[in-house]
C-alpha cells in the first residue's frame, strides 16, 4: 500500500514502479484464471461426489400387491414385515453374506398412478426385477403385461452408452400354488407366468405394430410409438427371442411374520427367497 | 368399539397394528384391508382432503407425520359415532414419536439409502432390526390410552343426557291445570328458544282445552304425534326418545330453534355489524392499472382496444417502470420486519434442518391456488389440491438450496401428475381387439364393441364421434354409427353427412371406404334405448366391429333425461361410456361430472343392471385454450377416470392423446 501512496507523491520517478505495476498487471489475470479453474474443479468434485456411481442398484418393480415391499424387508432386515400398498419408493441396502458385498435395492410402488417413479432410478440401475403375483396372474394378466411393456420399452430406450440393466421376472407367491409330482410349485409358477405374459405381450405387440395410433399433444416430442417388444425370429413375441437382452425367470415366496433363516456361508438353508439371493450374488 | 388400528410407514411397511375383532384381523391381513384400500384409493389418488374415507361398512380416519413419513390409521364400524377418534389419533401420534424417535429415524434412514456404502459387518445387520422388541411396551401404552379415552367419552355422554332432562321438567306444568300460565324458575335463562317453546306449549294447551274430557285424550294423542317438542305430562320419556329417534321433519308451523335462526341469518357478521365496516377487499387485485382505458375530452371513460399482436408481452415502457417502482416501494417494509427471521431461515435451510410449518406454507399455497384458478382449474378443486399438498408438506424437512416456494411447487407438480396419470389403460385399440378376438360360443355370434358418447348440449359429441370413427376406420375396423339423438333437429342429417364424408376418404390405397362405415337411424322422436339395442343387433348380424352410439345432449340436473340415459346404458351395456366435455368449461365442470356420474350410477343400478359410471373422458375445443388447460385437471379429479382423447379442431384428423407432462407444464407455467 505504501508503494502506491509513494507513487502518487513521487511523480518524477515512474521507472521504479513500472516493473511492479507491470508484474501486477500480468499477475492479476493469471491469478483470476487460476482461481476460476480452482473453483470449477471444486465444484466438479462436489457434483461428482453427489451423483452415485452408475449401475449399482437393483430395482424391484411390479403391479400392486405383487409383494415387492415384503421381498425388500426380507432381504434387508431378515424378517418379513407386514406391509400395505406403498406410497413412495424405498431404497435399502442388502448385504449378501456369501460374497460379502452389499447391493442397493430400490422398491418402486406399483400403483398405476405412481409407478413411473422407476424412471428416476433407471440410470443407476444394474438390474431390474419385475415381481409378478403368480397366484392371480391369470386374472389380471393384461394389467401386468401393460406394466411390463412399459418397463421393457423404457429399457430399450436407454441411450446405448449405458449398459442395459438385466431383466429378471420373479414369479412370487409360489407357496399359494400346489406343486405336482412332476414339477415343483416354483416351476409351475414360472411356466404359468411365462405363458400368460407371452400371450398378452404378443397381443400388445400386434396391436401396436399394425395399428395407426393417435398422435400425442405437442408433436415436438413425437413419442407416440410404444416399441420395446421387438423380437428376432418370425416376430412373434417370446422372451427367449426378445431383442432387449436376456430375461431370467425365478420363483420365490415369503411368509409374513416369520423371521427368515439367515443364510451364511456355512449352512445355506433354503428359504423362499434363496433363488433371488443367488441371482443377486451372480449379479454383484 | 374400534376395529383396527395401525401405524405404518409411507413406503408400505406396517410398524404396528392391532385388530379388535377376529373378522377385522382376517381382513387386515388380506389385500382388502381398510388400510390398504385407504392408501390405494384415497391417499394415492389425492382425494383425501375432506378427512374421511368409508368402505365396506368401515369408516377410516388417519393422520400423517411428515418428517418421519408415518401414517396413523384407525378403522371402525361406520354406523357407530365415535367422538374420541381424532383425539386418539393425535395422542397416538405424539406418544409414539416421543417414545420411539431414535429407532424411527434410523429405520426411515435405512429406507432412503442413496449410495451404496459397505455395511460395516454382517453381524450387526441382523441383530439390530428386531422390530418386535423395539415396540414392546407400546401395546400397554396404547391400551391405557384407549381405555382412558373411552371412559371419558362415556362420562361425557352421561352428563349430557343428565342436562337435557332438567329444562323439560321445569317448563311443563301438569296437563290438567290449563289455567296456569307456564311458570319459569327464576334461574332459567329466558332465551329465544325458551320463549318459542313456551309459546308452543301455551298453544297446545289451549287447543287441548276445547273439547270434552274424552275427546281431550284423543286430542292429546293427535297433538302428541307430530310434534317433537311437545311439553306433555310424560316429560322424561319424550326427551330420551327424542334423542334416540331420528330428527323429525320440520313442517314449518313450529317456532324455529335458535340454531335454525342462526343459520337463516344472512345479514352482515354480527361481530362487525356495530362498526359497519365491510370485509377488507384487496383493491389492487381488482383493477390492473396497466389496462385502464382512456378519458375523452367530454369526460367519458372509454375502454381500451384489444391488441392482437402485442397482447402477450406488449407493455409500454411506462407501465413496466410503474410496476417496478410500485414493487420496490413495497419491498423495504419486509426486510425490516423479519430480517433476523429471514437470515435465520436461510441458515437453517443451508444446514438442512428447516422444517416447514403451516405459517410458512399458507401464503405460498394461497398464491398457488390463485395461479391454478387463473389457469381455469375449478375453485373447489384448486382448494382441495392445495390443501392436500399442504397436508403432505407440514413438518417436512427442506434442505439445501431449496426454498419453500420450490418445495411447494415440486409437491404440487407431483400431485397434479398423480391425478392426471390414468389408473386404467387408455388403449382403446387393445381393448377392442381383445374383445373381438375373445372366443365365442358356437351358437352365438360375436358381439361388437360399443362406445357411448354422453355430455351436455353443444360440447361436440357428434363432431368428435366422427373423428373417432375416422381413426377406427384407419385401423381397419368396420364401424356402425347409431343415431340415438332423436331429439335435436338435424342430428340424424349431420351424422349422415359425416358418414358420407368418411365413406369418400379412402384408407390404405383404397379409393373409398364404402363398406366400412354405415349409419343406423330410425328418424326422430323414438326411444333412444330401443334404437341402440336394434343397432347393436344389426351390427352383430352384419359383422361390424365397433358401434358408436351418439346420444342427445342433456343438462345434468334434468332428472327424466338422466333416467332415460341410464336406461340406455342399462339395456345395452356398452363397453365404454365416454363423457364429452369442453376445455372452456370452468367451475361448471365439477357440477356436470359429479351429477352425470352419480345419476348414471344410481339409475343404472336401480334398473337392474350392474352399476356403470363414466369410463373415460374426451375433452374438446382444446385449441381454443392455449395454456389455460385446468379443465382437464378438474375433470380427472372429479371422476378419477382418464382422459382418453383430446379434440383440437374441426377436421377428422384433429384428435390427439393427452400427454400428462405437457399438461402439468402448461398448468404450472407462468
Amino acid at each position: 500500500m505504501e508503494e502506491y501512496s509513494a507513487d502518487t507523491s513521487k511523480r518524477p520517478e515512474p521507472e521504479v514502479l513500472s516493473p511492479t505495476s507491470a508484474l501486477n498487471s500480468q499477475l492479476l489475470p493469471i491469478a483470476a484464471v487460476l482461481l476460476a479453474v480452482l473453483l470449477v474443479a471444486v465444484f466438479a468434485l462436489l457434483v461428482r461426489k453427489k451423483s452415485s456411481k452408475r449401475g449399482d442398484a437393483v430395482i424391484l418393480a411390479g403391479c400392486s400387491d405383487a409383494g415387492k415391499t415384503a421381498i425388500l424387508t426380507t432381504l434387508a432386515y431378515q424378517q418379513t414385515l407386514p406391509t400395505h400398498a406403498s406410497m413412495q419408493t424405498n431404497a435399502a441396502l442388502v448385504a449378501l453374506p456369501s460374497s460379502r458385498k452389499t447391493l442397493r435395492v430400490v422398491d418402486v410402488p406399483g400403483h398405476p398412478r405412481i409407478r413411473d417413479q422407476f424412471q428416476e432410478h433407471l440410470p443407476q440401475a444394474k438390474a431390474l426385477a419385475f415381481v409378478v403375483d403368480a397366484s392371480t396372474v391369470s386374472r389380471n394378466g393384461a394389467a401386468v403385461a401393460e406394466h411390463l411393456h412399459m418397463i421393457m420399452h423404457a429399457l430399450t430406450s436407454l441411450p446405448p452408452s449405458r449398459s442395459t440393466p438385466s431383466l429378471l421376472i420373479v414369479a412370487h407367491k409360489c407357496d399359494l400354488l400346489k406343486g405336482t409330482a412332476n414339477a415343483s410349485a416354483e416351476q409351475l409358477a414360472i411356466n404359468r407366468v411365462r405363458t400368460i405374459l407371452e400371450r398378452e405381450l404378443e397381443k400388445r405387440r400386434s396391436t401396436h405394430a399394425n395399428g395407426v395410433a393417435v398422435e400425442g399433444l405437442g408433436a415436438e416430442d413425437a413419442e407416440s410409438e410404444i416399441g420395446g417388444l421387438e423380437c428376432t425370429g418370425n416376430g412373434e413375441f417370446k422372451f427367449a427371442e426378445w431383442e432387449g437382452g436376456e430375461v431370467a425367470f425365478i420363483g420365490t415366496s415369503v411368509s409374513v411374520g416369520k423371521a427368515a433363516q439367515v443364510v451364511t456361508e456355512k449352512h445355506s438353508e433354503k428359504d423362499g427367497l434363496s433363488s433371488l439371493r443367488e441371482w443377486l450374488e451372480e449379479l454383484a | 368399539m374400534l376395529d383396527h388400528c395401525s401405524i405404518s410407514h409411507k413406503g408400505g411397511v406396517v410398524l404396528w397394528s392391532r385388530s379388535f375383532t377376529p373378522a377385522a384381523s382376517h381382513t387386515a391381513a388380506s389385500s382388502a384391508s381398510p388400510v390398504n384400500s385407504l392408501v390405494r384409493e384415497a391417499l394415492i389418488e389425492g382425494r383425501s382432503s375432506d378427512g374421511k374415507y368409508e368402505k365396506d361398512g368401515y369408516a377410516v380416519k388417519w393422520t400423517f407425520v411428515n418428517d418421519l413419513e408415518l401414517i396413523f390409521v384407525v378403522a371402525y364400524q361406520r354406523i357407530l359415532q365415535l367422538t374420541y377418534v381424532e383425539d386418539l389419533l393425535n395422542a397416538l401420534k405424539t406418544l409414539f414419536i416421543k417414545l420411539f424417535q431414535p429407532f424411527l429415524t434410523t429405520f426411515v434412514a435405512s429406507l432412503h439409502v442413496t449410495t451404496t456404502v459397505k455395511l460395516s459387518a454382517s453381524a450387526d445387520t441382523h441383530s439390530s432390526w428386531n422390530f418386535a422388541k423395539a415396540f414392546d411396551g407400546w401395546d400397554a401404552v396404547f391400551d391405557k390410552l384407549l381405555r382412558g379415552l373411552e371412559d371419558k367419552a362415556a362420562q361425557e355422554r352421561r352428563t349430557r343426557s343428565g342436562h337435557v332432562i332438567r329444562p323439560m321438567v321445569e317448563v311443563t306444568p301438569p296437563e290438567e291445570d290449563i289455567n296456569i300460565v307456564p311458570s319459569q324458575s327464576s334461574d332459567n335463562v329466558l332465551d329465544e328458544e325458551q320463549i318459542a317453546r313456551n309459546v308452543q306449549a301455551l298453544k297446545n294447551r289451549l287447543r287441548g282445552r276445547g273439547g270434552p274430557p274424552g275427546r281431550r285424550g284423543r286430542g292429546r294423542a293427535d297433538v302428541g304425534n307430530g310434534r317433537d317438542s311437545l311439553p306433555g305430562s310424560d316429560s322424561e320419556t319424550p326427551s330420551k326418545s327424542k334423542r334416540k329417534a331420528k330428527a323429525q321433519r320440520k313442517w314449518g308451523d313450529e317456532a324455529p330453534t335458535e340454531s335454525d335462526m342462526a343459520s337463516l341469518d344472512f345479514s352482515y357478521d354480527s361481530s362487525t355489524s356495530d362498526s359497519h365496516i365491510a370485509p377488507p377487499v384487496d383493491l389492487s387485485a381488482l383493477v390492473d392499472n396497466g389496462s385502464l382505458g382512456t378519458r375523452t375530452q367530454d369526460g367519458l371513460y372509454e375502454v381500451r382496444d384489444w391488441e392482437f399482436a402485442q397482447s402477450q408481452g406488449g407493455k409500454s415502457a411506462d407501465d413496466v417502470i410503474a410496476e417496478v417502482l410500485k414493487k420496490s416501494g413495497q419491498e423495504p417494509p419486509k426486510p425490516s420486519s423479519g430480517s433476523l427471521g429471514a437470515l435465520g431461515s436461510i441458515f437453517a435451510r443451508l444446514t438442512g434442518s428447516k422444517v416447514l410449518t403451516e405459517e410458512d406454507l399458507k401464503p405460498v399455497l394461497e398464491a398457488m391456488k390463485q395461479h391454478l384458478m387463473k389457469k381455469n382449474v375449478a375453485k373447489e378443486i384448486s382448494d382441495k389440491i392445495c390443501e392436500d399438498v399442504g397436508q403432505s408438506l407440514v413438518g417436512k424437512k427442506v434442505g439445501g438450496f431449496q426454498t419453500t416456494n420450490s418445495a411447494v411447487r415440486q409437491a404440487l407438480a407431483n400431485s397434479i401428475t398423480r391425478i392426471l396419470t390414468p389408473k386404467t389403460s387408455t388403449d382403446l385399440l387393445l381393448s377392442i381387439r381383445t374383445k373381438l378376438s375373445a372366443p365365442v360360443a358356437a351358437s352365438q355370434q360375436r358381439q361388437p364393441y360399443s362406445i357411448t358418447f354422453v355430455g351436455v348440449n353443444g360440447v361436440g359429441k357428434s363432431t368428435n364421434l366422427s373423428k373417432v370413427c375416422f381413426w377406427l376406420i384407419q385401423n381397419g375396423f368396420r364401424v356402425l354409427i347409431a343415431a340415438c339423438d332423436t331429439f335435436r333437429s338435424g342430428a340424424v342429417e349431420q351424422l349422415r353427412v359425416h358418414v358420407r364424408n368418411l365413406g369418400m376418404l379412402g384408407v390404405d390405397g383404397a379409393t373409398n371406404s364404402k363398406g366400412r362405415v354405415e349409419l343406423y337411424e330410425r328418424g326422430y322422436g323414438k326411444d333412444a334405448a330401443g334404437i341402440a339395442k336394434e343397432a347393436i343387433s344389426y351390427a352383430r348380424d352384419n359383422d361390424f366391429d365397433v358401434v358408436l352410439i351418439d346420444t342427445a345432449g342433456r343438462m345434468q340436473d334434468n332428472e327424466p333425461l338422466m333416467r332415460a340415459l341410464a336406461k340406455l346404458v342399462a339395456t345395452n351395456n356398452p363397453d365404454k361410456i365416454i363423457f364429452v366435455g369442453e376445455a372452456l368449461v370452468g367451475n361448471e365442470a365439477v357440477d356436470q361430472l359429479t351429477k352425470f356420474d352419480r345419476a348414471l350410477r344410481d339409475f343404472s343400478a336401480a334398473s337392474g343392471g350392474q352399476e356403470r359410471g363414466i369410463d373415460g373422458m374426451l375433452v374438446t375445443k382444446w385449441d381454443t385454450v392455449d395454456d389455460k388447460v385446468g379443465a382437464a385437471l378438474s375433470m380427472t379429479y372429479v371422476t378419477g377416470q382418464p382422459i382418453i382423447f383430446v379434440g383440437c379442431g374441426q377436421t377428422y384428423t384433429d384428435l390427439r392423446q393427452l400427454r400428462v407432462g405437457n399438461v402439468v407444464q402448461a398448468i404450472l407455467s407462468d
